[in-house]
C-alpha cells in the first residue's frame, strides 16, 4: 500500500520545517508548498526581496534537504480579496480585524486543500502549535497546543469543519524549544530564524502606511477627529481613528488626572470615546460569522471564551445560536473589542468561534 | 521510473567535452593571463585559442569576441553599452526591442529610459512575423539600436533577423541580436550578416553557468559598464575566467558543428510529442507553431488546468518542464512573451517542454503519458468537487 500524501504549508520558517520533517519521519509521503499570498514590493526599494522570495528560498532549501518535493502555489489574488481588502474596510469602520484568522479560515487552508487533492494528497498539514484528535475519524476535534504560550487555536476557529478530518498538526504537543531543538538536530537552516511576529503583509508593523495606500484619499477613518468622553466633553483631537484600538491607552496624551482608555470608536461621526477603566468594562459580546468546529452546546450552556489572542478563555454563557451568538461573561470583561475573533473553547477543547461584532454594556456599568 | 528533464531550454547539464575542457584549466593551466611569466602564457595562451574557436564557429573575428560572465551581462553590455556610448558623443540612446525579448533585453532597454534614453516595443504576431512597419517608424523616429532575438525562449519563434538587421543598417542603427536560445538549434554566423552584436550564454549549450560571449563587430562603439584593469579590451574588466572561457568555446565549437544533425532529431522528438499531446488533450493550443520554428521548444496551452498544479503533478512523476521561463522563486507569473503574442490567457495552462541531447523517443512518449495521466487526476478530483 501507498503511504499517506501530505501537503504541508511551509512558510519557510521553523515551525513549518519541523512540521514537514516530523510527517517524513512518521513516513508520509510529504509534499511542501508554500502560498506566495502577496507581494511587498510596493516601491522601488523592495524590487530585490519581492514576495517574501526570502521565505521561499529557505521553504526550498529545507525542502531539498528533507528529500521532498516543494512548490510554490500563488493565491496572491485570492489573499487580496480574501484577507488585506478586509483588513482595510474594517479598520475603515472603526473595527481592529484579525487578518490571520482570515487567512486562515478563507485563503491558505483552503487553496492547500485544494491544490493537494488535485495533486493526489490524502491530507494537509501545517505548523500551527494546536492538536488535532482523529479519534472519532469523523468529527475530529482540534485542541489547543500542549505548549500554552504558542498556542494558536485562536487563530483556527475559522477553519470549514469539513477540513477537519483531512488536517495533520505534527507540532500540537510539542513546545516552541522542542521545536527549535528538533530543528537544530536536523540541522536545518531554519532552526535559529527569529520568530515572525508582525502582519505578514504589514512587514514595518506600521498598518497606517497600508491604510493610506489602500483607502481613497482622505478616507474619513483617516481624517482628523474627535476625542471624547461619554457624556460628550471633548478632550482633544486624534489624526483618524484607524489609528485606534478598544481598550488602547497610548496615543491620547495625558494630563486628564486619571488614565483613560479607548472604550468606542464611533466611525460614522469620526469619534473616539475615550474613559476610565470601568467604563471600557462590556458584560457581554455578541458575536457574528459564528463558525462550529463541534455540535454547538444547547442554550444556556456554559462556556469559555477567549476575546483576544494573549487573554485566557473566561467562562460565560451562551445565549443565543441563532446566526448570531450572545455571550454573558460570568464577570465583566474589558476591551470586548469589534472586528477580533472570539473562540469557544470546552478545556483545552475548540468548538467554534466568531468574529465580535459589538461589546454588551448594560446601564449600571458605567 | 527513472526521472525525466525536458527543460532544456531552461538550463542543460555539462557535457563531458566541456567538463573535461574546464578541468585541464582548473587543474593545470590556472595561471592569471596577465602574468609575465610561464603560467601566465600558458593560461594566455589557452585564453586566446578559446577566443579563436569562438570566432571560428560564428564567423568572426577574434578581435570580435568578448568573454562574459553569462547571458544577462552580455545582453545588458550591448544594449546599456551601445546608450553609454551614444551618450558619450552627446546623443540620445534609444532601444528598440522587440516585445517577446527576454527580460534581460527587455529590463536593459526600459533602464535605458529610466537614465534619459528612449525604449520602446516592436511588436511580433502570433503567425510569427515582427512588425517590420512599427520598426522602421521607431528607426525613423531615431532608434539607435535595435533588439531583436534569434529564437524565443518560450514559443521557439525564430525571428527574420537578417531583414531586421538589414533595415536596421539601412537607417544606421546598431542592430543586437540575443542568440542564447538559437545557437545550435538554427544556423548563426555573423559573417556576412548586418549583426553588429550578438550575445551567447554557456548553460543552454551544454556549457557551465556563468560563461558567455558578447560579439561586438569591429568599428562598432559600445561603452564598458564596469571598470578595472584592461581585460577583454577594457570593455569586460577582471582576471578572466580562462576556464569559463575555454569550455564556452568547446560548447559553441560543438554546438555548431552538431546543429544540423541535432535540429533534425530534437525536431522530430518534439513533433512527436506534439503529435501524442494533441491527440490526448482536448482544446490544447500550440503556441508558436508558426513556419519559422526553431525544433527544440514545444510550447502548449492546455485549457481548464491550474498551470502550478499542473507543472507540481509532472514534477511528482519526476518529469521537469516549465511554464514559460523558469523565473527566481519558483513561483510561476504570467508569461509577458504568451500575452504580447495570444493576449491574456485565463484558465490554460502553458507548459513548455524542451528537449536536448539525452532526450529519447521512449522519453517524449512517457512524457506525453504522464502529462494525460496528471490531466486526467486533476479533472477527476474536480469533477468529484
Amino acid at each position: 500500500m501507498r503511504s499517506q500524501r501530505i501537503l504541508v504549508a511551509m512558510s519557510g520558517g521553523v515551525d513549518s520545517s519541523v512540521a514537514a520533517a516530523l510527517l517524513v519521519q512518521q513516513g508520509y509521503d510529504v509534499v511542501g508548498a508554500t502560498m506566495k499570498t502577496f507581494c511587498y514590493s510596493g516601491g522601488e526599494a523592495h524590487s530585490k526581496t519581492c514576495c517574501g522570495l526570502d521565505g521561499i528560498t529557505d521553504a526550498r532549501r529545507v525542502s531539498d534537504a528533507l528529500g521532498i518535493p516543494h512548490y510554490v502555489f500563488d493565491v496572491e489574488e485570492d489573499f487580496k480579496r480574501d484577507v488585506i481588502d478586509d483588513f482595510v474596510s474594517e479598520y475603515a469602520r472603526g473595527r481592529t480585524p484579525n487578518p490571520c484568522v482570515r487567512c486562515n479560515s478563507n485563503t491558505k487552508f483552503k487553496d492547500l486543500m485544494e491544490r493537494g487533492r488535485l495533486l493526489g494528497c490524502d491530507g494537509i498539514a501545517s505548523g500551527h502549535y494546536v492538536r488535532i484528535d482523529h479519534k472519532d475519524a469523523s468529527a475530529p476535534a482540534l485542541y489547543r497546543g500542549v505548549d500554552t504560550s504558542k498556542d494558536q487555536s485562536y487563530f483556527l476557529w475559522g477553519l470549514p469543519i469539513e477540513m477537519l478530518p483531512r488536517l495533520h498538526f505534527p507540532l500540537g504537543d510539542l513546545t516552541k524549544p522542542q521545536v527549535r531543538e528538533q530543528a537544530r538536530e536536523l540541522g536545518l537552516v531554519t532552526a535559529d530564524k527569529p520568530e515572525s511576529q508582525e502582519i505578514c503583509f504589514v512587514p514595518t508593523g506600521d498598518y497606517r502606511d497600508l491604510l493610506e495606500k489602500r483607502l481613497e484619499t482622505r478616507h474619513p477613518a483617516l481624517e482628523p477627529g474627535l476625542i471624547v468622553t461619554r457624556d460628550g466633553e471633548v478632550l482633544g483631537e486624534h489624526t483618524g481613528y484607524a489609528n485606534f484600538t478598544i481598550g488602547q491607552r497610548k496615543g491620547l496624551g495625558g494630563g486628564f488626572g486619571q488614565p483613560l482608555y479607548v472604550i468606542e470608536i464611533r466611525a460614522d461621526s469620526r469619534e473616539v470615546i475615550v474613559g476610565p477603566a470601568q467604563e471600557c468594562a462590556s458584560q457581554g459580546v455578541e458575536i457574528g460569522e459564528v463558525n462550529w468546529l463541534a455540535t454547538p452546546p444547547p442554550e444556556h450552556s456554559p462556556i469559555r471564551v477567549q476575546i483576544r489572542y494573549r487573554a485566557t478563555a473566561v467562562p460565560a454563557t451562551l445565549h443565543s445560536t441563532e446566526g448570531r451568538v450572545i455571550l454573558a461573561f460570568d464577570e465583566v470583561q474589558r476591551a470586548v473589542t469589534p472586528g477580533q475573533s472570539a473562540v469557544f473553547y470546552q478545556g483545552e477543547r475548540v468548538l467554534g468561534g466568531g468574529r465580535i461584532e459589538r461589546a454588551l454594556v448594560s446601564s449600571n456599568a458605567c | 521510473m527513472s526521472p525525466i528533464y525536458l527543460d532544456h531550454a531552461a538550463t542543460t547539464p555539462v557535457r563531458a567535452e566541456v567538463r573535461d575542457g574546464m578541468i585541464a584549466i582548473l587543474d593545470g593551466d590556472f595561471g592569471n593571463p596577465s602574468s609575465a611569466h610561464s603560467w601566465g602564457r600558458r593560461a594566455a595562451a589557452r585564453l586566446e585559442e578559446a577566443r579563436e574557436r569562438v570566432a571560428k564557429a560564428i564567423g568572426a573575428d577574434r578581435s570580435e569576441i568578448y568573454f562574459v560572465r553569462g547571458g544577462t551581462e552580455s545582453d545588458n553590455m550591448a544594449i546599456l553599452g551601445h546608450a553609454e556610448a551614444v551618450r558619450r558623443v552627446g546623443g540620445t540612446p534609444f532601444a528598440a526591442v522587440s516585445v517577446i525579448e527576454h527580460k534581460a533585453v527587455l529590463s536593459a532597454a526600459a533602464e535605458v529610459g529610466k537614465r534619459g534614453g528612449r525604449w520602446s516595443t516592436v511588436p511580433v504576431y502570433a503567425d510569427g512575423t515582427l512588425d517590420m512597419d512599427a520598426l522602421d517608424t521607431a528607426l525613423a523616429e531615431g532608434a539607435s539600436i535595435v533588439s531583436v532575438m534569434t529564437v524565443n525562449n518560450e514559443v521557439g519563434i525564430h525571428l527574420p533577423i537578417e531583414a531586421v538587421g538589414e533595415l536596421t543598417r539601412v537607417h544606421g542603427a546598431v542592430f543586437h541580436t540575443d542568440a542564447v536560445q538559437g545557437l545550435g538549434k538554427v544556423p548563426i554566423s555573423v559573417d556576412g550578416l548586418p549583426i553588429d552584436l550578438l550575445s551567447l550564454t554557456g548553460h543552454k549549450i551544454y556549457g557551465a553557468k556563468g560563461t558567455g560571449v558578447l560579439f561586438v563587430r569591429r568599428g562598432v562603439d559600445i561603452a564598458p559598464l564596469i571598470f578595472g584593469g584592461a581585460q577583454e579590451r577594457a570593455l569586460r574588466p577582471g582576471t578572466e575566467d580562462v576556464a569559463g572561457a575555454v569550455g564556452m568555446s568547446i560548447a559553441v565549437d560543438l554546438a555548431v558543428q552538431e546543429q544540423e544533425s541535432e535540429a533534425d532529431r530534437i525536431r522530430r522528438l518534439r513533433d512527436l510529442l506534439q503529435s501524442r499531446l494533441e491527440e490526448g488533450i482536448a482544446g490544447l493550443r500550440v503556441h508558436g507553431d508558426v513556419p519559422n520554428r526553431a525544433p527544440h521548444i514545444l510550447n502548449v496551452g492546455i485549457p481548464n488546468v491550474d498551470p502550478e498544479v499542473l507543472l507540481a503533478g509532472l514534477d511528482l512523476e519526476g518529469i521537469a518542464t516549465s511554464t514559460g521561463s523558469a523565473c527566481d522563486s519558483g513561483a510561476q507569473t504570467a508569461s509577458h512573451v504568451l500575452e504580447a503574442l495570444y493576449g491574456r490567457l485565463e484558465g490554460v495552462a502553458a507548459l513548455r517542454f524542451s528537449p536536448g541531447h539525452s532526450t529519447t523517443e521512449d522519453d517524449v512518449i512517457r512524457v506525453a503519458e504522464a502529462t494525460l495521466r496528471v490531466l486526467e487526476l486533476t479533472r477527476s478530483v474536480e469533477a468529484q468537487a
